[in-house]
C-alpha cells in the first residue's frame, strides 16, 4: 500500500522521467557499443577518457548556463541572450590575449594583456550584460523573453565590432587549460561545471534566496508585499545568468582557442532552455530543480553522441534531439501526467478494496 | 463604448488611442527615411529602385511575419518558422533536382508539410498544454534536422518553371508625353514582392473583418475569459499555428525564388528577425494587440537598416545588428509607455 503510494508519487514527478529517459538512452547505446562504459586512463595527458566522461564534458558549457537559466524560467522568465554573450565573453577574451593584431604575430603561448584582465573582463561585460536584462524586466516591467532579444539580436555584433569582424587565435597555454587542460584525472570544463552547480546549489538552497525566487515566480506581487524585495532578486538572477554565460564563452573559446563570433554558443540558448524544461522546472514559474536541470543538460549532449554512433551528420542530431524531446515532453505534459495519477490512484484504491 | 459610438467617423477612428504603435513604427520609418534622403539623396537613397528593393529583398521575411504576427497576437510564439521555410527549399530544390519531380508537387508536399506542423504543433500547445516556446522550439530542431538528413550540401534549383517564376517582373512604368516609360533607373516588383502584399491584404481581412480574427484578439487578450465566453479557443490556436505553417511555406518559396537554391542551413535565426519585425511593428509579445499595416512597416524599418549601412558604405555590417537591438530597445520602451499610460487611464 506504501510502496503504491511512493511509486505514484515517483512516476508523477518530473524529474523522474527525466532520470530514466536518460538512462534509456545509455542502455540503447550500450546495446550498439559494449564498450560505451569504459573509462581508461591517458597517462600523458592525466586524463580520464571514455564516452562518459566525454558526454559530461562536452555538457559542460550548456549545463553551466542551464544553471542559471533554471532560476530566470523559475521567475517565470526566459533569457534568450545567453548564445550571444558566449560569442561576447570569447570575442572580448581574445581580444586581450591578442591585442597587437594590427601587426602581425602568428598564434603563441603569450598573453598581451594581463591574464586576470583576460579572464576578468569578459566576465564583468557578460555580468554587466545580464545586469542590463535584469534592468528592463526588474525595473522597466518589460517581459524577460522581449527584453533578452535585444541583447540576443545585438550580441553578435557587438562582438564582431569588439574584434573587427576579425577571428583570432591564441597559443596561450593558461588559456588553453580551461578548457583543455585536467584536474584530479578530470577534464578541466568538468570541475569548472562542478563547482558551479555546487556553488548556485548552496546559494538557492543554504540561503533563502531560492525560496524567494520560486515566490517571485508564482507571484512577484505576493511576494513583494510579504516583504520579499522581488527586484532585486530579479536583477541577481539575470547577472548571476549573465555571469555564467560569460564562464561558459571561456570554456567554449579556450576548447577552440579562438573567438568565433558567428557560431560561438549559437543556440545555446534553446539548448539550455530544454535542459530545463526537462528536467522538470515548469515554465510558467515557480520550483525548480536544479538537478533535473543537470539531468537535462546531460540528456541532450547523450542524444547528440548517440546520434554521432549511428555516423549521423552532425546537423541531422537536431531531428533526434527533437524526436526524444517530444517524447520526454509529452510524458511531462500536464494531461498526460494526471492520466498517470488517476490510473495509479485507481489502483490503490483497488489495492485498498481488496486489503478490506 | 455606447451604442451611439458605433458610427465613428474616419477621423476619429484613425485617432483611436489603439493605433498609436503602428503611427510610431510609420512615424520612425519616415524619419530615418527622411535621414537617408538627406544624408544619400545624392547616391540615389530616393529613387523608387531603392524604395522598391526594401520590398523585394525582404519578402519572405514579411510573408512569414503575416502569420507571426496572428500567433503573438493570440499570446503564443512559433520558432520553427525559419527551419519550416528552409525545409521548404530544400524539398523544391531536392525534388527538382535531384529526383525530378515537378515544381508543384514539391510545393504541395511543402505544403502538406509546413501545415501538418503547424497543426501538429499547435495541437500540443493547446491540448497538451505544453508551452509554445518549448513546442515550437522542437519543430525547429525537427525541420531544421530534416533539412540536413535530405542534403548538407547547397542545391541549386533549375526548372523552366522555377526560372520562369523567379523572373517575371513588372516594370515600374511612368507617363511622359503619354506615352509609358520604365522609370530610370530600371525598378521592378516581382512575384515575391506581389505575394508578401496579398498576404498583408489577406492577413488584415482576417483579423479585423472576420469572427476567426476577432477570436484571435480575444484569446490574446485573456484566454480564460474567452474560453468561459464560449469561443473555440482550441480551433482558433490549432488553425492560428497552421495558418503559420502556410506562412512559412509561403516564405520559404518566396526565400527559394529569391536565392534560387536549397540549402539545409539557410533563413537560419530567421525565426528571431520576423519575430523583430512584428514587434517593431507594433505587435505586443504577450499578445492582444497588433496589426497587419503595423508588421508591413515594421519589415520595411527593419529592412532600411542594411540599406542605409550598404549607402554609407564605410561601415560593418553589424553595425545593422546593433541598429536593430537599438530599434527594438525603442520600441519595448514605447510600449511598456503606452500599455502604462493605458492603465492609467482606466
Amino acid at each position: 500500500m506504501k510502496k503504491t503510494f511512493d511509486l505514484s508519487s515517483l512516476m508523477q514527478s518530473k524529474v523522474t522521467w527525466a532520470v530514466i529517459a536518460e538512462l534509456l538512452i545509455l542502455l540503447v547505446c550500450f546495446a550498439i557499443r559494449p564498450d560505451f562504459f569504459s573509462i581508461s586512463y591517458q597517462p600523458s595527458t592525466g586524463m580520464l577518457y571514455g564516452s562518459l566522461i566525454d558526454i559530461v564534458n562536452r555538457s559542460a558549457e550548456i549545463t553551466i548556463i542551464a544553471m542559471g537559466m533554471t532560476l530566470v524560467i523559475a521567475l517565470g522568465g526566459t533569457d534568450l541572450s545567453v548564445g550571444a554573450l558566449v560569442a561576447v565573453a570569447g570575442a572580448i577574451a581574445l581580444k586581450f590575449l591578442r591585442w597587437d593584431v594590427l601587426q602581425y604575430h602568428p598564434p603563441g603561448d603569450y598573453t598581451v594583456c594581463s591574464y586576470a584582465l583576460v579572464l576578468g573582463v569578459p566576465l564583468v561585460v557578460c555580468a554587466l550584460m545580464g545586469l542590463f536584462n535584469g534592468f528592463l524586466v526588474a525595473k522597466g516591467g518589460i517581459q524577460p523573453i522581449i527584453a533578452t532579444l535585444i541583447l540576443m539580436v545585438c550580441g553578435r555584433g557587438v562582438a564582431q565590432i569588439l574584434t573587427d569582424g576579425k577571428q583570432f587565435t591564441t597559443g596561450y597555454t593558461p588559456f588553453r587549460v580551461i578548457g583543455q587542460g585536467s584536474f584530479l584525472y578530470l577534464p578541466m570544463p568538468i570541475i569548472i561545471t562542478l563547482v558551479v552547480v555546487l556553488a548556485v546549489a548552496l546559494f538557492t538552497r543554504r540561503t533563502a534566496f531560492g525560496a524567494f525566487v520560486e515566490s517571485v515566480g508564482v507571484n512577484p506581487s505576493a511576494s513583494r508585499l510579504s516583504g520579499i524585495k522581488a527586484g532585486t532578486v530579479i536583477l541577481i538572477v539575470f547577472a548571476l545568468t549573465g555571469l555564467l554565460s560569460g564562464i561558459a564563452g571561456l570554456i567554449y573559446s579556450s576548447r577552440i582557442m579562438s573567438n568565433d563570433s558567428n557560431n560561438a554558443g549559437l543556440n545555446f540558448e534553446m539548448d539550455a532552455i530544454l535542459a530545463v524544461v526537462i528536467g522538470g522546472t515548469n515554465m510558467a514559474g515557480g520550483r525548480f530543480s536544479l538537478a533535473g536541470t543537470v539531468v537535462g543538460s546531460l540528456i541532450i549532449r547523450t542524444i547528440v553522441t548517440f546520434v554521432y554512433y549511428f555516423g549521423i551528420v552532425a546537423e541531422a542530431t537536431m531531428a533526434f534531439k527533437a524526436l526524444i524531446i517530444a517524447v520526454v515532453i509529452v510524458l511531462q505534459s500536464e494531461p498526460v501526467r494526471e492520466y498517470f495519477a488517476k490510473r495509479a490512484r485507481a489502483r490503490a484504491r483497488l489495492n485498498g478494496g481488496a486489503a478490506a | 463604448m455606447t451604442s451611439t459610438k458605433n458610427r465613428q467617423t474616419l477621423w476619429s477612428r484613425l485617432t483611436n488611442p489603439k493605433y498609436i504603435m503602428v503611427y510610431a513604427t510609420i512615424g520612425i520609418f519616415l524619419v530615418i527615411y527622411a535621414f537617408g534622403a538627406v544624408a544619400y539623396g545624392d547616391k540615389g537613397f530616393t529613387t523608387l529602385r531603392t524604395f522598391v528593393n526594401l520590398f523585394i529583398d525582404n519578402a519572405y521575411y514579411g510573408i512569414s511575419a503575416v502569420g507571426m504576427t496572428m500567433v503573438l497576437i493570440t499570446g503564443g510564439i512559433d520558432l520553427s518558422v525559419g527551419a519550416v521555410a528552409s525545409l521548404t527549399g530544400m524539398f523544391l530544390a531536392y525534388g527538382t533536382s535531384v529526383l525530378g519531380l515537378h515544381p508543384l508537387t514539391c510545393i504541395a508536399a511543402a505544403l502538406v508539410m509546413g501545415v501538418g506542423l503547424g497543426l501538429l504543433m499547435g495541437w500540443v500547445i493547446h491540448y497538451l498544454n505544453v508551452p509554445a516556446f518549448i513546442t515550437t522550439l522542437t519543430g525547429m530542431f525537427l525541420a531544421r534536422g530534416v533539412c540536413s538528413l535530405i542534403s548538407r550540401e547547397s542545391i541549386d534549383i533549375h526548372h523552366p518553371m522555377i526560372d520562369a517564376l523567379a523572373g517575371w517582373k513588372i516594370y515600374l512604368m511612368r507617363l511622359v508625353d503619354g506615352q509609358w516609360v520604365k522609370v530610370k533607373p530600371i525598378a521592378f516588383i516581382n512575384f515575391n514582392v506581389i505575394l508578401f502584399l496579398v498576404m498583408i491584404a489577406l492577413g488584415t481581412f482576417i483579423l479585423q473583418r472576420t469572427r476567426f480574427g476577432r477570436n484571435i484578439y480575444a484569446i490574446g487578450g485573456n484566454e480564460q475569459s474567452a474560453k468561459l465566453m464560449g469561443l473555440p479557443v482550441g480551433y482558433t490556436k490549432v488553425m492560428v499555428y497552421g495558418f503559420n505553417g502556410l506562412c512559412s511555406v509561403l516564405a520559404g518559396l518566396s526565400y527559394a525564388l529569391y536565392v534560387k537554391s536549397g540549402w539545409n542551413l539557410s533563413l537560419q535565426g530567421g525565426e528571431l528577425e520576423v519575430i523583430t519585425c512584428a514587434v517593431i511593428g507594433g505587435t505586443l509579445l504577450t499578445g492582444g494587440v497588433g496589426y497587419m499595416v503595423g508588421t508591413l512597416f515594421g519589415v520595411l524599418l527593419k529592412s532600411i537598416i542594411p540599406a542605409l549601412i550598404t549607402f554609407n558604405g564605410n561601415l560593418l555590417s553589424w553595425w545593422g545588428k546593433l541598429a536593430t537591438g537599438g530599434l527594438l530597445l525603442l520600441f519595448i520602451c514605447i510600449q511598456r509607455f503606452v500599455v502604462t499610460s493605458a492603465r492609467g487611464r482606466k
